[in-house]
């Protein structure tokens, strides 16, 4: 909660106004049983209409006063939540893009974006009722203790016999309400998991005829949030009856007792009345106990899943940003040295020992069995992870010392999976260089093969893409990606199995179109008609190097090599045709 | 004067005059045909019928013991303590516990059944509307976002959840409060409640100013906030491209920007919707002073009592209560009931329909025919997908479907597995047009493997068992092996049993093809579609499980879509699709010799 607290501490003087506003508000409340008091002994009971309107007016002039008060109140606690919110929001986005993509394997997708969406809002909505009313039921229940005892001592102790037992009560129920609710939201994220993974895999289930078996595994954790949820509801439902009898109770108490005092003379009516109307209002105040209890309760789960995020100290990529501009020695070259790696809390190696050379504009095709390590080899030249051991230089200097944002500028990177944003074409292909021209985006489309579909669309720069936008097909996506990353003029072209969804026609077009280009170009592919036009390959097996040199050269000396290349001969149509 | 306030906060005024006028006349996000949606939930509600009765009369006690209470407590002072009577005081204090006693016990009744009626009817709702997803056709599924889907299955149905859990009870018990308090306080002093409610056109008028303002103010929040949560989705699911780009500073940006556009938004809802209590705070102080000053007026002329005084500063504050709560609740059920029409819109879409019965399994041989098939997807697309398509592929053939991307081969698979019905022309199997095999039957023994992996966050092994529920442990495996995923598999943390998540970051791209691939080998089926299945597999690998398929395909028929044409090569007989038409088809030696499309296919990818 600390965390939480120091983005509170901007607004901390909005804070304090509001709070003294609400107390202004509330001290107007706690006012009227004294007033009626006044009104009931000195005016009716001693017959003075004067008294009865003096009193009346006054009432009516701070009940004014108290909405005053409240309206502006309204304006400082809206402020402060919001910037509350607004800073917290921005910290958390911060923070998050700047993990490294390790941090990011520690955190699933859908836990990270619900901190940054209801999360907040669930911590902003507390803080913006704390400041308006959530911290005045207490203090309505404390302040009219307070003005029972000074009316008549001797009557309020009445209505704190219960306050211990009460105490107790409802700190039981808090951390009842914080167990309870926090697995109440878990059961909700199962929930959603199983309704968003059947809306993905809709063609999967259907087609194994899975409807009703998937149903059924939905009834399950959808029964359990039921239980859940009602165990947790009503677990709050038993704090406002108690509360209530317990309260009504000592009014009865003090009912019971006044009527002596005042049989004997010692009380006044009025002050009798003025201490019924206090423990009416607190009675009314414990039936919003049961509320906040919710609400807090939620909030601290909210509070610390965020806090997890804020306090992240390690796997950030921060301080890597702003190191100096490298003498650049070798520009264009690219040498792993002795290179393993494993994934962050996994045992085995997914690369061992990897030493190669890449000169400039040369084009490296690199090739393996699935699972051989291709896709995470490239991952670490952008540095997305860093090397378990070994050495990795771009530009002739390693890696680690490069500013990543410097080193990221020189790679163009094609994922295998092409991921658009939402927006328009133009947009997606200009994303990773905003200044670029239309003839430098029509350059790229053209080079990419996209650019003849793209006139086809319905506005064609200008049609969107993503979520209300047209539907691409795979190989359409895959154009646009590596047109995405050839605007760059990158020094570095990596492609990842980046034209699997390519018919054979439009891929050989895009390959001789890539002819021209300066960059070293990294390329995954499984085909040995890619690689035969590649400078060299590096063929991997089980994440160690098998193979590294011209496609006559591994035809020559690789078993492997020539393995793959049998297995893709072409039947019916000799190697000559 | 709000100006006064506004400017030292820095904030832009975002409502216009327009924004406020508008409002009057429109009515946003209302339910169009209450009678029916009411009637769905009172018949979701069912069997708990009986139960809610039991409730609504646990409200009514509750209510009367609330008016109870504040009126013996003003006669015990009336009475007994003004003027000095003590004789039966005892025997209304008790009498109060009792009713104190019953107060607490009705309201924790009416809650304590409430939310077991609400939770029930919710969790119908819920799996209800999940089962009907899965009758519902693709087409439906093709026409909606898969954000808007889940909108329905969270954020309204918790809407309804969260109403029925509340709002039922409170409107119900505030309308009775309402009237009792009413007629105990007419009863009691006419004038005095006259006065109590010169409240309520005041209330109206400015809570309606309120509302006028907030409405407009609500749903830019929502859409500022829907923005913003897009765009907080689209940059955590596309790191990587932001990393590789270093986009991350005009991200941040961005979301700044978005996030200070909702900061403003949200400034002035809070504001107006805050004034809501703040006004109500105000007209409840002041009609306590007017009961207070007025009340105190006429009982030094003996017109009222002090006893009655104490009563109607109590009732004051309970009148006022339950308009609020009305109020209050009146945008929550309205909200609610157009939440709960949107759930029944699709309870209501219609279902895959199946003429066929159930009733007569075909077991099929797997002869498949197409008879001048035409499709498109909507019936307003201006060309079809699939043209006049003929072809017959005989039981335990093997067909391969080649072409461009878009050229119509997806498609083809998917009207067999009868994802689509044909708009023209006959599917058969078996000489049986498919519309008379159900979809049960059918799809019971056929396997699709599709273009996209998908993998459940569940083990390695429950994912492979989804082909074949009841296989066991060892057939698993045995699939795993042909699938050539038996080694990878081996190699992982746990094993068959490793959990995947829902990246499946654990395993790459190649190996969730092999999965599924192996959850269509533990399937066993007479007809197996493989759609793009081994794109991202290496070639040898391919090779190695292509042996097994061989092997699996003899006595099957299968249809084979892909890119890589050594993939087919094995293939009986090989179609050529361009632009949804099916413009060669033969043997592989067959077309090589006729020179024409697949020949020149295959000397490109040979070049």
């Amino acid at each position: 909660m600390k965390t939480m607290f120091s983005y509170i501490k901007p607004y901390k003087w909005f804070a304090v106004i509001a709070i003294s506003l609400m107390l202004v508000e509330l001290a107007v409340e706690l006012m009227q049983p004294l007033i009626i008091k006044k009104i009931i002994d000195d005016g009716i009971v001693l017959q003075d209409s004067a008294t009865v309107w003096l009193w009346g007016s006054i009432m009516m002039l701070i009940a004014f006063l108290g909405f005053i008060a409240g309206i502006t109140n309204s304006f400082f606690s809206a402020h402060a939540s919001q910037s509350f919110a607004f800073d917290l929001r921005n910290a958390l986005f911060k923070k998050v893009q700047s993990f490294t993509m390790t941090t990011f394997l520690r955190f699933p997708t859908a836990g990270l974006i619900t901190r940054l969406t209801s999360d907040v809002s669930q911590v902003q909505q507390v803080l913006f009722m704390s400041l308006r009313v959530m911290l005045r039921t207490p203090l309505v229940v404390i302040g009219s203790l307070i003005m029972a005892f000074y009316v008549k001592p001797s009557l309020a102790v009445y209505l704190v016999i219960g306050a211990p037992f009460l105490a107790i009560f409802l700190l039981l129920m808090v951390r009842k309400g914080i167990t309870y609710f926090s697995s109440v939201q878990k059961r909700v994220d199962r929930v959603n998991r199983v309704i968003q993974e059947n809306l993905q895999a809709m063609r999967l289930v259907k087609a194994y005829l899975r409807g009703m078996y998937e149903a059924s595994r939905f009834e399950k954790v959808a029964n359990a949030l039921k239980v859940d949820t009602s165990k947790a509801l009503r677990t709050m439902e038993y704090i406002q009856p108690i509360l209530l009898f317990v309260m009504n109770v000592s009014l009865l108490v003090v009912l019971w007792f006044g009527a002596g005092k005042i049989e004997q003379g010692e009380t006044q009516i009025g002050e009798l009345v003025a201490i019924v109307n206090y423990a009416l209002r607190m009675t009314g105040a414990f039936s919003m106990f049961s509320f906040i209890i919710v609400f807090i309760s939620r909030a601290k789960a909210s509070a610390d899943r965020m806090e997890e995020v804020l306090l992240i100290e390690e796997g950030l990529e921060d301080d890597e940003m702003d190191k100096g501009l490298l003498e650049v020695r070798q520009r264009g070259t690219l040498r792993f040295d002795n290179v393993s790696f494993k994934y962050p809390q996994t045992d085995d190696f997914v690369l061992r020992n990897i030493s190669f050379k890449c000169e400039q504009g040369e084009k490296l095709a690199i090739m393996g069995a699935t699972g051989s390590g291709k896709s995470t080899l490239l991952q670490l030249l952008p540095r997305f992870y860093d090397t378990t051991s070994g050495d990795i230089f771009v530009d002739g200097e390693n890696v680690k010392n490069w500013s990543l944002e410097k080193l990221r500028e020189e790679i163009g990177y094609v994922p295998q999976r092409a991921l658009l944003f939402t927006g328009s074409i133009h947009d997606n292909v200009t994303w990773g260089n905003t200044a670029a021209s239309i003839e430098q985006v029509q350059e790229a489309t053209i080079q990419a093969q996209i650019h003849d579909s793209i006139q086809h669309f319905p506005n064609d720069y200008e049609t969107r893409v993503g979520q209300k936008g047209v539907n691409l097909s795979g190989g359409q996506k895959q154009r646009l990606s590596i047109a995405r990353a050839l605007i760059r003029k990158p020094e570095f072209l990596i492609l990842d199995d980046s034209t699997s969804a390519l018919d054979v026609k439009t891929e050989s077009a895009l390959w001789s179109a890539l002819e021209g280009e300066d960059a070293t170009m990294l390329v995954v592919t499984q085909k040995i008609r890619t690689a035969k036009g590649a400078d060299r390959i590096l063929l991997l097996e089980d994440g160690l190097v098998s193979a590294f040199g011209t496609h006559e050269e591994l035809m020559e000396s690789s078993i492997l090599y020539r393995k793959i290349a049998t297995s893709q001969q072409e039947q019916g149509v000799d190697d000559n045709a | 004067m709000l100006k006064a306030i506004r400017e030292p906060f820095g904030y832009k005024n975002i409502l216009t005059k327009e924004d406020i006028q508008k409002k009057r006349n429109k009515k946003v996000d209302r339910a169009t045909n209450w009678g029916s949606t009411l009637g769905h939930i009172w018949r979701i509600v069912d069997e708990q019928r009986a139960l809610l009765i039991i409730v609504l009369f646990m409200v009514v006690a509750s209510s009367v013991f609330s008016l109870l209470g504040p009126y013996l407590i003003g006669k015990i002072i009336d009475n007994h303590i003004m003027k000095a009577q003590f004789a039966g005081l005892s025997k209304l204090i008790f009498g109060l516990i009792a009713i104190y006693i019953g107060l607490s016990l009705s309201l924790f009744l009416q809650n304590y059944w409430m939310i077991g009626i609400a939770q029930q009817t919710i969790y119908r709702m819920r799996t209800g509307l999940f089962t009907k997803l899965q009758k519902l056709p693709i087409s439906f599924f093709d026409k909606r976002q898969h954000g808007e889907l889940m909108s329905r299955m969270t954020n309204d149905i918790e809407n309804v959840s969260s109403t029925l859990n509340s709002t039922f009870i409170q409107v119900f018990s505030s309308v009775l409060t309402l009237v009792g308090t009413l007629v105990v306080m007419l009863s009691m002093s006419p004038l005095l409640t006259l006065l109590t409610m010169i409240i309520i056109p005041v209330m109206f008028v400015a809570t309606r100013w309120i509302t006028r303002r907030t409405g407009k103010l609500f749903k830019e929040q929502q859409r500022a906030l829907g923005a913003l949560n897009g765009m907080i989705e689209e940059s955590i699911s596309g790191q990587r491209i932001v990393k590789a780009f270093s986009q991350e500073p005009r991200m941040i940006e961005e979301f700044a920007e978005k996030s200070t556009k909702l900061r403003q938004i949200g400034f002035w809802s809070n504001v107006y919707s805050g004034g809501i209590p703040k006004v109500m705070n105000l007209l409840n102080n002041a009609s306590f002073a007017i009961v207070a000053g007025v009340g105190g007026l006429l009982a030094l002329k003996g017109q009222v009592t002090i006893g009655t005084i104490v009563i109607f500063s109590e009732y004051a504050r309970q009148f006022t209560r339950p308009l609020n709560d009305l109020a209050n609740q009146f945008n929550n059920v309205l909200s609610a009931i157009a939440g709960a029409e949107r759930v029944f819109g699709i309870m209501n879409e219609e279902e895959e329909k199946d003429l066929a019965s159930d009733k007569v399994i075909h077991q099929l041989q797997g002869d498949v025919k197409f008879n001048n098939v035409s499709f498109k997807y909507e019936q307003t697309d201006a060309t079809h997908t699939i043209k006049n398509v003929s072809f017959h592929v005989e039981a335990g053939q093997t067909a391969a479907l080649v072409g461009a991307t878009g050229a119509g081969k997806t498609t083809i698979l998917q009207l067999l597995a009868r994802y689509y019905e044909v708009n023209n022309g006959e599917i058969t199997i078996d000489d049986t047009p498919i519309q008379a095999i159900s979809r049960q039957n059918l799809r019971s023994q056929m396997a699709f493997v599709l273009q996209d992996p998908f993998l459940f966050e569940e083990t390695v092994r429950e994912n492979i068992r989804y082909g074949q529920l009841n296989a066991t442990d060892e057939e698993v495996e045995e699939a795993a092996r042909k699938a050539n995923a038996h080694d990878f598999i081996m190699k992982l943390k746990n094993g068959y049993d490793t959990f995947l998540t829902a990246d499946g970051a654990e395993i790459s791209q190649g190996q969730k093809q092999l999965l599924s691939i192996a959850r269509a080998l533990v399937a066993d089926p007479v007809i197996l579609l493989l759609d793009e299945a081994t794109s991202s597999i290496d070639t040898v690998t391919e090779l190695k499980i292509q042996e097994a398929l061989e092997r699996l395909m003899k006595g099957r028929t299968s249809f084979v879509i892909a890119h890589r044409l050594n993939t087919v090569r094995q293939a009986d007989i090989v179609f050529v699709m361009q632009q949804g038409e099916l413009v060669e088809a033969g043997t592989q030696q067959e077309l090589t010799e006729k020179q024409g499309i697949y020949y020149k296919m295959l000397e490109e990818s040979n070049a």
